[in-house]
C-alpha cells in the first residue's frame, strides 16, 4: 500500500443548493427592480443592447445570468448557455458565497475582503455593483441594509420603499 | 493593530536598493538564466542619459546592448507587438524597463507575448488568464512615485480600435525592482514635487482604504514618515542622493501598500481629472489628498490619526489631543503642499485652479468640473473608498479642491 | 536605512489569512497552474480534524488530491526519496503543508527533489545553489508552528537547506486551524515567531522593507500572545499570533541568522525543546548583552512593543532600556499564566547536566560559539545564581 493516499475532494450540496437559490433571487430581484425602480432602470438603460453579466463561485458554481434583451432586464437562468458576458463577478468560494449571499457579509464587506473578483470593464462592474447596492436595499430590513451597503440611501422615501419594496419582492416570487 | 476577519496581501518582487544597486543587475540576471536581456525605455529617459547609466552599470558580463527608446508616453498595442517581435528576433531573454508608468505597462505586455507565445493578446487580458510565470522583468523607475515597479496590473491601449485593456495577475509583477538613487537625480523639483505626493497618496490611502491589512499597514506607515521627511529635501536639494535614494524606497513602500490595499476617492477623482483635462497625475494626487482624508473623516478618523505619529514625530502626536489628530494629520498635508509650492517657485499647484498648462493657461477651468465628477463614476477606485460617492459627492469635493478651501464637513452625507 | 551599502528584500510568499482562508485554496491553486496537490502533514501533531477540515475545504472543487499524513519529527531525506518517486509517478504539480515545523520542511525538500527531479534525494547537498523556480508550494501552518515555515529554510537530517526558491507561494492562515493543544505551545509559537522578529528588527542591516514585517509581527505578538495563551478558545488572539509567526518568517529569511535563532534550533535539534520555549529564555539575556555592548537598535524595539503612546511619552535616550523592562515584564506576564510548563532555566526545562555539554559541544563549531555557549551557561540556573 502507498503511503500517499487518493483523497477526492467532497460536496457541499446543502450550501449549494442555498446559495442556489439565493442566486435565482438576486436574479428575479433583479429583473423585478429594472421594472419598478427608476435608478435600477436608469443604470441599465447605459449599458448596451445584449449586455450579459454573471455572478456566481468558483470553482464549480453555481451561478446567476442577467442580460439585456431589447431593452428587457431579464434574468437567464444558471447558465449564459453561450451568450458572451461581459462582467462576471465571480465570489472566490462556496463558502464565501454563502457567506454573502447568507448576508453574513455585505458586499462591500466582501470587497474589503477581497471575496470577489471582477472581470470585465470597470464602468460596466460598477454599474452592476451599484445596481447590486439597490436591489440589497430593497430585499433586507432596513438594520440589515444599512450594514450592508456604505451608506443607506436617502432616496429611501416610504412610498418609494413599500411601493418598491412590494413591486420587487411580489414581481420576484412571480417571476415577472 | 487591527486583524482584519479575512485578508490577503502578496508582494513578491525582489528589492534591490542602493546608491549603486544598478551594478546588481548582471549577478541577477545570471542568477535567473538570463544573459541577454531586452532594454526598454521612452525618449525621454534614454535623453536625459539614464539608460547610458544602465548600461555602463550592467558592463559587458551580459548582453545589454540592444535598447528600444521609443516607448509612447501612451502605452500602446502595436509598440508591444513591435517590441515583442526585436525580443524574439534577437533571442532576449529578459526584460529590463527602464522609466515610468507607461515603460512599465509596455515591458509587462512584451512579456505576455514573448512568454505565452501569444498572437491576440487580448486573449490574455481580465482576471486570472495568466497561469504561469513570464520571462525575468527587471523594473528600474526613474520616478519616485508611482510605484508602478511593484503593481501586478497593466494597461495596454488599443489606440486603432479605442480600446483599453487590462491586465491582472500577480504574475505580471516584476521580478525584480532596481532603486538607485542615479535614476531620479536629474529629476527637476516641481516634478518630484509631485510625484512625491502619489506617493504619499498611495500610502495615505491604503491606510486608510477598504482593503488595508496589517501588512499593508506596516508598509503605509514607514511611507509615510519617509516621504513626509525626505521630500522638501529632494525638492530643495535635486542632487542629494540620500534623500533622492530615501524618496524612491519610500514610494515603493508606498506602492505596495496600495496595491494590496487600494486607493479610495483621492485617485478616484484624480483620474478622472487626468483623462478630461490630461493634466499630470501626481498634481490632482497633491490637491486631492487633503479632501480623501476629510471626506472620509467621519469613518476613518481613528484610523487617520494613527498617522500622525510618522508624519509629526512625537512632539506634536502628544501635545495634539487624540480627537483632533486626524484633522491635524490633514492639515500637515495641505502645510506639506504649501512648502512644495513655495520651493519649487509657485509650479506646485495647490488647488485645481493654480493647474496651468505649458502656454500659462488654467488647465481645469470651472465650468468642465462637472464633466469630472460624471467620469469619477466610471473608474473602479471608488469600490475601496470607505464613504460612498455619487455625483453630486464628487462634484462638491472638486469645487473645494477648485477653490482650494477646506472642505465643509457638514455637508458630507454620513450613511 | 543604511544608505552606504545595497540592500536586498524579498519575500515571495502571498498572505491569505481569515475567516475561510482555506476554502480559497481551489482558486489560489488554479492560479498557481496547479490541479493536482500532494498534501504534506503531521498527523498526529496536528489532529485528524485538521486534517480533515483542509481536506473539507475542497469540497465542491471537484478536484483529487494526495495525501500523506505521517510526517514525524524523524522523517528524514530517506523517506523524501520515497515520496518523490511517488510523486514523480503520480505527477503531483504542488505542495500543500499543513502544520507547522517538520511538515513544511519535509515539502520544501520534497518539492525541491521533485521540481529537479534527483536522482536520489538522500544525496542531496544544502550548499548546491538552487537555479531553478520549483513547483508552487503552499503552507498552512497550524498548533505548533514556528514561524520558519514561510522562511526559505528547510531543516531536515541534521541539514539546513536554505534558497529564495524553498519559500512558499502562499501561506494560509486560518483561524480554524490556529487553536494550540495548550497554553505552552501557543506561547512556544508565539515566542519564536518574537525572537526571530526582534532579532530581525533591531540588526545593523535592517533595511525598510524587512522593517514592515518584523514591526508588524513583534507588535502583533505584544497585543495578543497573553490572551491567546490565557484563553485557548480565543480564535482571533490565536490567528494573530499564527500571522505574526508567518510576518517572522518573511522578516527571517531576509535577515542573517541571529544568535536566538542559533539556540533555539540547537536545542530543539537535539533535545526537540520548541524553539519558542528557548528563545524566551534566552531573548532577555541576549538583548541585555547588546544593550551594554550598544550592538544593536534597541531603541528600535520600544515602538513595536510599547504600542505609540508609550513610545511617543518615553525620551528617546530611555527607549533601549524600556524596551527590555518591557520585554521581561512581558515573559513575566506569560510566566503567571503558564507557571513552570514555561521553564525560566535550563534546569527547569529538565535538560540534564550531560546533555546540555552535548549543546555547548555542538554550539561549539558556530562562528558565534564562544557567545552562545556564555549564554547558555547563564542560562542553565536560571539569572538569580548570576545576580546572586
Ligand atoms: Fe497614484
Amino acid at each position: 500500500m502507498s503511503i500517499i493516499k487518493d483523497v477526492q475532494s467532497g460536496k457541499k450540496p446543502l450550501k449549494r443548493a442555498y446559495v442556489a437559490i439565493f442566486l435565482w433571487f438576486t436574479g428575479r430581484a433583479i429583473q423585478a427592480a429594472a421594472k419598478v425602480d427608476r435608478e435600477v432602470k436608469k443604470e441599465f438603460e447605459k449599458l448596451p443592447e445584449n449586455f450579459t453579466f454573471s455572478l456566481g463561485c468558483l470553482p464549480d458554481g453555481p451561478w446567476m445570468v442577467v442580460g439585456r434583451e431589447k431593452g428587457v432586464v431579464k434574468y437567464l437562468g444558471g447558465d449564459s448557455r453561450g451568450r458572451p458576458v461581459q462582467v462576471r463577478l465571480a465570489i472566490k468560494s462556496l463558502d464565501a458565497g454563502f457567506l454573502i449571499l447568507s448576508f453574513q457579509e455585505s458586499t462591500t464587506l466582501a470587497t474589503a475582503r477581497n471575496r470577489l473578483i471582477t472581470d470585465g470593464e470597470i464602468p460596466y462592474a460598477l454599474a452592476i455593483i451599484r445596481i447590486l447596492d439597490i436591489v440589497e436595499v430593497y430585499l433586507l430590513p432596513k438594520l440589515i441594509a444599512s450594514l450592508a451597503v456604505k451608506r443607506y440611501p436617502s432616496w429611501w422615501t416610504p412610498a418609494r420603499k413599500f411601493g418598491g419594496r412590494i413591486g420587487v419582492y411580489t414581481r420576484t416570487l412571480l417571476g415577472i | 493593530m487591527l486583524l482584519p476577519d479575512y485578508y490577503e496581501f502578496c508582494c513578491r518582487v525582489k528589492i534591490v536598493a542602493g546608491h549603486d544597486a544598478l551594478e546588481k543587475i548582471p549577478d541577477l540576471l545570471i542568477e535567473r538564466g538570463a544573459k541577454k536581456p531586452l532594454v526598454i525605455t521612452d525618449k525621454g529617459v534614454a535623453g536625459a542619459g539614464l539608460t547610458d547609466i544602465v548600461s555602463r552599470a550592467i558592463g559587458d558580463r551580459v548582453d545589454a546592448g540592444l535598447i528600444a527608446d521609443d516607448v509612447p508616453p501612451d502605452s500602446d498595442l502595436r509598440v508591444v507587438n513591435r517590441l515583442a517581435r526585436l525580443y524574439r528576433d534577437n533571442a532576449c531573454d529578459a526584460i529590463i524597463a527602464v522609466g515610468g508608468g507607461s515603460v512599465m505597462d509596455t515591458a509587462k505586455g512584451i512579456n505576455i507575448v514573448v512568454s505565452e507565445n501569444a498572437e491576440d493578446l487580448m486573449a490574455f487580458s481580465g482576471v486570472g488568464a495568466l497561469k504561469r510565470p513570464l520571462k525575468p522583468l527587471i523594473a528600474i523607475p526613474t520616478t519616485a512615485g508611482t510605484g508602478s515597479e511593484v503593481t501586478q496590473v497593466a494597461v495596454i491601449k488599443d489606440h486603432e480600435k479605442h480600446l483599453k485593456m487590462a491586465f491582472g495577475s500577480y504574475f505580471l509583477l516584476p521580478d525584480i525592482a532596481i532603486l538607485d538613487s542615479r535614476m531620479t537625480l536629474t529629476m527637476p523639483p516641481f516634478i518630484t514635487a509631485m510625484t512625491g505626493m502619489d506617493a504619499m497618496s498611495h500610502a495615505v490611502e491604503a491606510y486608510y482604504c477598504l482593503q488595508k491589512n496589517p501588512l499593508s499597514d506596516a508598509h503605509s506607515l514607514a511611507a509615510v514618515g519617509m516621504i513626509y521627511r525626505y521630500l522638501p529635501l529632494a525638492v530643495k536639494n535635486p542632487e542629494d542622493r540620500d534623500s533622492r535614494l530615501a524618496m524612491a524606497v519610500a514610494a515603493c513602500l508606498a506602492g505596495i501598500a496600495f496595491s494590496n490595499s487600494m486607493v479610495g476617492l483621492v485617485h478616484n477623482l484624480g483620474h478622472a481629472t487626468g483623462s478630461v483635462c490630461g493634466v499630470p497625475h501626481g498634481l490632482c494626487m497633491a490637491i486631492l489628498l487633503p479632501y480623501g482624508l476629510e471626506y472620509n473623516l467621519h469613518k476613518r478618523a481613528n484610523v487617520m490619526a494613527e498617522l500622525l505619529l510618522p508624519i509629526a514625530g512625537e512632539q506634536v502626536y502628544l501635545a495634539t489631543p487624540p480627537e483632533q489628530r486626524a484633522q491635524k494629520v490633514v492639515s500637515l498635508i495641505r502645510g506639506l503642499n504649501e512648502n512644495l509650492h513655495a520651493i519649487t517657485g509657485g509650479r506646485h499647484a495647490r488647488c485645481l485652479q493654480e493647474i496651468k498648462d505649458r502656454e500659462g493657461k488654467p488647465s481645469v477651468p470651472r465650468d468642465i468640473l462637472p464633466q469630472i465628477a460624471s467620469a469619477a463614476l466610471l473608474d473602479g477606485a471608488s469600490i475601496y473608498n470607505p464613504e460612498d460617492t455619487d455625483y453630486e459627492d464628487n462634484r462638491m469635493v472638486l469645487e473645494a479642491a477648485w477653490e482650494g478651501k477646506p472642505l465643509d464637513r457638514t455637508r458630507v452625507k454620513k450613511g | 536605512m543604511n544608505s552606504a551599502a545595497v540592500f536586498a528584500f524579498t519575500c515571495p510568499v502571498k498572505t491569505n489569512s481569515g475567516n475561510k482562508a482555506l476554502e480559497n485554496l481551489p482558486v489560489e491553486l488554479a492560479g498557481l497552474n496547479a490541479v493536482n496537490p500532494l498534501v504534506v502533514a503531521n498527523a498526529r501533531a496536528v489532529g485528524s480534524k485538521a486534517v480533515r477540515t483542509l481536506m473539507g475545504a475542497f469540497g465542491d472543487s471537484g478536484m483529487t488530491l494526495g495525501l500523506f499524513e505521517g510526517v514525524t519529527e524523524a522523517t528524514d531525506l530517506g523517506v523524501v526519496d520515497h515520496l518523490k518517486n511517488i510523486c514523480l509517478e503520480k505527477k503531483y504539480d504542488a505542495f500543500i503543508a499543513l502544520g507547522g515545523g517538520k511538515a513544511a520542511d519535509v515539502a520544501k525538500v520534497l518539492n525541491l527533489a521533485v521540481s529537479l527531479k534527483t536522482p536520489d534525494a538522500r544525496r542531496l547537498l544544502p550548499e548546491a545553489p538552487v537555479r531553478k523556480r520549483l513547483l508552487p508550494l503552499v503552507v498552512v501552518p497550524a498548533a505548533g508552528a514556528d514561524g520558519l515555515e514561510t522562511s526559505q529554510l528547510a531543516c531536515l537530517s541534521r541539514m539546513v537547506f536554505s534558497s529564495e526558491w524553498l519559500a512558499p507561494a502562499l501561506a494560509v492562515l486560518d483561524p480554524r486551524l490556529a487553536r494550540a493543544k495548550n497554553g505552552i505551545q501557543m506561547a512556544a509559537t508565539g515566542l519564536a515567531a518574537l525572537g526571530r522578529a526582534v532579532e530581525s528588527h533591531i540588526s545593523a542591516d535592517q533595511n525598510p522593507f524587512r522593517k514592515a514585517y518584523s514591526f508588524a509581527a513583534i507588535r502583533f505578538v505584544r497585543e495578543n500572545l497573553l490572551s491567546a495563551v490565557a484563553d485557548p478558545g480565543n480564535r482571533k488572539a490565536a490567528l494573530a499570533v499564527l500571522n505574526s509567526a508567518a510576518m517572522s518568517g518573511c522578516a527571517f529569511s531576509n535577515a542573517a541568522s541571529g544568535r536566538l535563532h542559533k539556540l533555539g534550533q540547537v536545542f530543539y535539534d537535539l533535545l526537540g525543546i520548541p524553539q519558542g520555549v528557548i528563545m524566551g529564555m534566552g531573548l532577555p539575556l541576549v538583548l541585555e548583552d547588546a544593550l551594554r555592548e550598544g550592538r544593536y537598535d534597541l531603541a528600535a524595539l520600544f515602538q513595536p512593543l510599547a504600542g505609540d503612546d508609550a513610545f511617543a511619552q518615553t525620551p528617546a535616550e530611555k527607549r533601549p532600556e524600556a524596551a527590555l523592562v518591557l520585554l521581561n515584564r512581558f515573559l513575566e506576564d506569560l510566566r503567571s499564566v503558564l507557571g513552570k510548563e514555561l521553564p525560566k532555566s535550563l534546569r527547569e526545562a529538565g535538560v540534564p547536566g550531560y546533555r546540555k555539554e552535548e549543546i555547548l559541544d555542538v554550539l561549539g563549531q558556530d562562528e558565534d560559539g564562544p557567545y552562545l555557549r556564555g549564554v547558555v551557561e547563564r542560562m542553565a540556573d536560571g539569572e538569580r545564581e548570576r545576580k546572586g
